[in-house]
């Protein structure tokens, strides 16, 4: 029986050291200010507090920008945490944080990513243009004097040359709004010193990069920091790069003993979210339905701190291209600071976003030509041997494949009424490097791998793997929790690249281990990357492909949307984890539903108004449409991961499907009242 | 200091206590409102007063063809066992989770004065009466009495909501409950509407603060009178909608609600 | 204080503060399978059975569950039919919700409709179609 299902599995949250102490924060008020923390007198003896004096001597941090401090003084956003506090209990921890004085000296705000680079705009960060040379596997390029801390820009071939060759042009501005991962379990974290070294216990996907970035705020050399990742109840993005570490490190620094943090689902709202982003798509073609020039623009949210903003400002804007032939493509996707929680990795990266956005476009190309959606995106679909927008050649492609499944599970070409068709592409991690050792046991093997599990089944996918190259029962193989210390590198575990590249450093290590006898070390690269200034270069080896199809109803009186039927169709190449695959796909369209139906981070004054599961909905049993689809193989394929694919094109394909019968639709969520409202424009 | 737990055992212990600590004492019903407040920190109680113990709070009877529920009775029972009054069963059946209704009291919910509660608007328009009883007696009050405002009722310090009275339920009645997001949301509006062949009552809840019962408004054709009701009410805003927009929801509801119990206008 | 209940099948005593929920108080006992996840009773992680019946562990002050029957899935042999069926349709992937949804299916009564009975339960692994699919299973 799966430990999973007995409750046997044990979490992030569930870590415990002899002597620890629990961790509280205290947290800004407001979006934007000078913060003084007032020490109250009567702190009881065995509380512990953290001032941005205790900690003036660390070093800023952060994935892609190093904007980050352990304890922000001046307060970026609602829910920064200026202050912390240690107790032996979690009730006495947050008594004493509520006894915290925090005084404020009021800075003027922007909350929006337009306001944000507007003339005049309050700056967040002066000093933005600082950090580009440490930034993680991507070139970053902030705006100096400006709020725009990476901007991404693809320039292939010459618009303005396509745009007046075009017969027909269309235009529109998208918007989404900001989402929450909420997974069910919170963030924890829990660090201890010992003879000047760290260990930090942490619910991560990404144990490796909060290994660099620890070393560089404290000063010390990575070797003297250990992370440990025990399995997550769930992360999809949100348990990325530092989030706790840092704070209960410095916490335990400073009180001499081992400190856990928890944060309560309240808090979860103010940590990490999904970058909200205003996309405006240009296209044009010619009256058969070719495609000619296509512009896309983006503004992308990416809240007080940079985070992975600009990697995700990037996927967005590449994303945004969509899996066709267009000679002539100009994107540019801007990463804005706002004094908003702030935003990173999410399930899709930046995909789902402008997707939307270009899907949505396609089908308002298809009304002017007044040519069928699926035969307008059918005739300019990229295929092998075709040049993309980053002037990388397509490989081993099956868009077509994906478009037509999903079309065909709706009876698309029958009657499109009520029906509407996305297909997407989406980059994988590139580049990056993964490792992975294997060791003989009397009774099976040892596989150390640093793929992190939130659900995704990667351990399971691993030992299948294992198991076939090494000839034995996947129950043979013990694969222990990530663990910096004994874990081979792995980037980290994001982008749906685990499976595949740890396919790829098994195979290595098996190899290795024949030679050897006892023991193998495989390690294997994807090399690549994009040049930010012109977009060009390879911005995946490998392409996530997949496509999706919705069949709406709509009550006229009220906007309520009932979706019918959604179906994904996905390329897998070759599945490793059947059941592990299906989830993946559900759990993500699920995902998509949220996003396209009602999921939005909402704020007034910078304040998230609604950080609760009751105010916050994720979809429940009863928002279960007719869900159906499938996994694309073919024979001699390479493993494609899929833990984020089937996302994206839910919201464009329900959006399509809407347009359909009245409703054009721009802004996610598509709420019953915006529905009301398009109905009648 | 952990807060002092009084479990009485019986009807008139509960009373007498509580006529002796009014509200300085947490009533307890279910629990599930008050463990809400409680987690997010807008409630420390410095004393619980549980009903939890009390049998005669329990009782769920038929008396002269009036359905009398116990203030302690779940809303699990009413769901499942209140078959003369299916519409009722519904609405309490519709309540949350089954979590929440295998302890949610019918007591609870309405000294509770949740404004998108769904039982409160449905017993409005069944013309039920909650008893109200302390030391100086008893009186009954109708739901438009009790409930004065958001999370606030007429309930004194020294009186417990003891049982819910309602009257047979007609068998032109139904609840419509109208959720804009997530089929688990919290409601944007909810109709109950009766139809006992001479007059038709028609109550909008959680949409405003109380639920809106305009007995003044059910007459005329059912279009007409979900537009009036949707003029007249004045709406809350939040996640779930605008004002605007649920004052568009009132209106297709009201009109919906009015079509099922075949209301003829005279 | 002390609350007298009867725990997977066992006569205990629990300690806990007048103010304090089941949760945190069986979690205390070692039963980790009640998580604590949203605080307001909507998600189901912290469901436990009361006298068979599925309540949320978040939102029950401990001393009301005195001389209450609690079960935890703890309290579940490994042949019990709901935590096979979701074994074998690997209705799970992170596995946080899955207690609480194992719990409530086994208060599911026959002619249950599955959708209202598991609504209040959440799983943002999105799990829902396999977790569907477990139920049929246990229901033949």
């Amino acid at each position: 029986m799966d430990p999973r299902v007995t409750a046997d599995l044990r979490y992030s949250v569930e870590v415990e050291r002899p002597g620890m102490l629990h961790a509280a924060f205290v947290r800004s008020e407001v979006p934007h200010a000078r913060v003084t923390v007032v020490e109250p007198p009567d702190l009881p003896d065995d509380v512990v507090l953290l001032t941005p004096e205790d900690v003036a001597d660390l070093g800023l941090y952060g994935c892609q920008v190093k904007d980050q401090r352990v304890l922000a003084d001046t307060a970026r956003h609602v829910g920064d945490v200026v202050a912390a506090v240690a107790a032996p209990t979690r009730a006495a921890a947050r008594a004493a944080a509520k006894s915290i004085e925090v005084a404020y000296k009021d800075l003027p705000a922007v909350t929006d990513p337009l306001a944000a680079v507007a003339p005049g705009a309050p700056l967040l960060h002066a000093q933005a243009a600082a950090s580009a040379k440490d930034a993680v596997s991507i070139d970053v390029r902030p705006i100096p004097g400006t709020n725009v801390c990476h901007r991404f820009r693809i320039r292939h071939g010459d618009v303005a040359a396509g745009f007046a060759d075009a017969e027909v042009v269309v235009e529109e501005v998208y918007r989404t709004a900001g989402a929450a991962h909420a997974p069910m379990e919170p963030h924890a974290a829990l660090a201890e010193w010992e003879d000047g070294k760290l260990t930090v216990w942490s619910g991560t996907q990404t144990p490796f990069n909060t290994r660099a970035d620890l070393a560089g705020a404290f000063g010390i050399d990575p070797e003297r920091i250990r992370i440990i990742a025990p399995p997550m109840g769930g992360s999809f993005g949100a348990k990325t790069f530092v989030r706790l570490e840092a704070l209960v490190a410095a916490l335990a620094r400073k009180a001499g003993r081992p400190v856990k943090a928890v944060l309560d689902r309240a808090e979860e709202f103010v940590t990490l979210n999904r970058h909200p982003a205003i996309v405006r798509v240009r296209l044009g073609a010619k009256r058969d339905g070719t495609l000619v020039a296509k512009e896309v623009d983006c503004w992308v949210d990416t809240g007080a701190y940079a985070d992975c903003g600009p990697g995700v400002a990037t996927k967005m804007g590449y994303a945004g291209v969509g899996p066709y032939r267009i000679p002539h493509v100009r994107v540019d996707s801007l990463a804005i600071y706002t004094n908003l929680p702030p935003n990173g990795a999410y399930r899709g990266y930046g995909a789902m976003q402008s997707v939307w956005a270009s899907e949505r476009t396609m089908d308002l190309l298809a009304r002017e030509l007044d040519m069928s959606p699926l035969e307008l995106r059918r005739r300019n679909l990229l295929r092998d041997g075709d040049v993309f927008a980053t002037g990388e050649v397509m490989h081993d492609v099956h868009f077509d494949d994906c478009l037509q499944a999903a079309a065909d599970a709706v009876d698309y070409e029958a009657d499109p009424r009520g029906k509407g068709l996305c297909v997407l592409l989406k980059g994988m991690q590139t580049p990056s490097r993964a490792a992975i050792s294997v060791e003989r046991t009397p009774v099976g093997f040892v596989v150390r791998s640093a793929s992190c599990e939130m659900g995704q089944d990667v351990r399971q996918s691993i030992k299948l793997m294992g198991a076939e190259l090494l000839g034995c029962e996947p129950g043979q193989i013990e694969i222990p929790d990530p663990d910096t210390d004994t874990s081979p590198f792995d980037t980290r575990t994001t982008s749906s690249r685990s499976t595949y590249m740890m396919g790829r450093a098994l195979r290595e290590a098996v190899a290795d281990l024949e030679r050897d006898g006892e023991r193998g070390f495989g390690e294997v690269r994807n090399e690549g990357g994009l040049d930010p200034d012109t977009g060009q270069g390879i911005a995946s080896t490998h392409w996530h492909q997949g496509a999706a199809a919705a069949r709406v109803t709509v009550d006229e009186d009220t906007g309520r949307l009932t979706v019918e039927h959604v179906h994904a169709a996905v390329y897998a190449g070759r599945v490793v984890n059947r059941a592990g695959a299906e989830l993946q796909n559900e759990g993500s369209m699920l995902m998509g539903l949220g996003t396209t139906l009602f999921e939005a981070v909402e704020f007034a004054d910078g304040q998230v108004t609604n950080a609760n599961l009751s105010d916050y909905n994720v979809p429940a049993f009863g928002d279960l449409p007719r869900l159906t689809h499938e996994l694309i193989e073919r024979e001699g394929a390479e493993v494609h991961g899929l833990g984020e694919t089937a996302l994206p094109p839910i919201p464009p394909a329900i959006g399509n499907a809407l347009a359909t019968l009245g409703a054009h639709v721009t802004e996610l969520p598509i709420t019953a009242e915006r529905v009301l409202e398009a109905l009648e424009r | 200091m952990q807060p002092e737990w009084m479990a009485p055992t019986s009807l008139e212990e509960a009373l007498s206590l509580r006529a002796e600590r009014g509200d300085e004492a947490t009533v307890l019903a279910g629990g599930t409102f008050l463990g809400i407040l409680m987690n997010q920190g807008f409630l420390s109680p410095s004393a619980f007063l549980s009903l939890g113990a009390v049998p005669e709070l329990r009782t769920m009877e038929v008396v002269d063809g009036e359905l009398r529920l116990g203030a302690m009775v779940t809303h699990r029972r009413v769901e499942r066992e209140a078959s003369d009054w299916p519409v009722l069963a519904r609405a309490f059946g519709l309540v949350a989770s089954p979590r929440v209704r295998n302890v949610a009291t019918v007591g609870g919910v309405l000294a509770d004065a949740d404004y998108a509660s769904d039982p409160p608007a449905m017993l409005a328009a069944l013309e039920a009466r909650a008893v109200l009883r302390s030391p100086r007696g008893d009186r009954e009050v109708s739901v438009g009495e009790l409930i004065l405002g958001y999370y606030e009722t007429c309930i004194e310090p020294d009186e417990l909501l003891v049982e819910v009275r309602v009257p047979a339920q007609p068998e032109k009645a139904t609840y419509r409950k109208f959720r804009s997001r997530s089929a688990e949301d919290r409601p944007c509006a909810a109709v109950a509407a009766v139809n006992d062949g001479d007059k038709l009552r028609v109550v909008v809840g959680a949409v405003a603060e109380r639920p809106q019962d305009f007995p003044d408004l059910c007459a005329g054709e059912a279009a007409e009178i979900g537009a009036r009701y949707a003029e007249r009410i004045e709406p809350l805003s939040d996640s779930r909608g605008s004002a605007k927009y649920r004052r568009r929801v009132i209106a297709a509801e009201v009109r919906r609600a009015v079509e099922e119990v075949a209301w003829t206008p005279a | 204080m002390t609350v007298d209940v009867i725990l997977n099948g066992r006569a205990t005593t629990l300690e806990a503060r007048s103010d304090e929920m089941l949760l945190p108080v069986l979690r205390r006992q070692g039963l980790l399978s009640v998580r604590e996840t949203c605080g307001i009773g909507v998600c189901g992680a912290c469901t436990v059975l009361l006298d068979g019946e599925p309540v949320s562990g978040c939102l029950m002050l401990t001393a009301a569950a005195a001389g209450r029957e609690i079960t935890t899935v703890e309290g579940l042999d490994e042949a019990d039919p709901v935590l096979r069926a979701f074994n074998e349709e690997h209705a799970f992937q992170c596995g946080w919700c899955t207690p609480g949804f194992v719990l409530t299916v086994k208060a599911m009564r026959p002619g249950d409709d599955v959708r209202e009975a598991l609504g209040g339960n959440l799983c943002r692994c999105g799990c829902y179609v396999k977790i569907e699919e477990a139920v049929r299973k246990c229901a033949t």
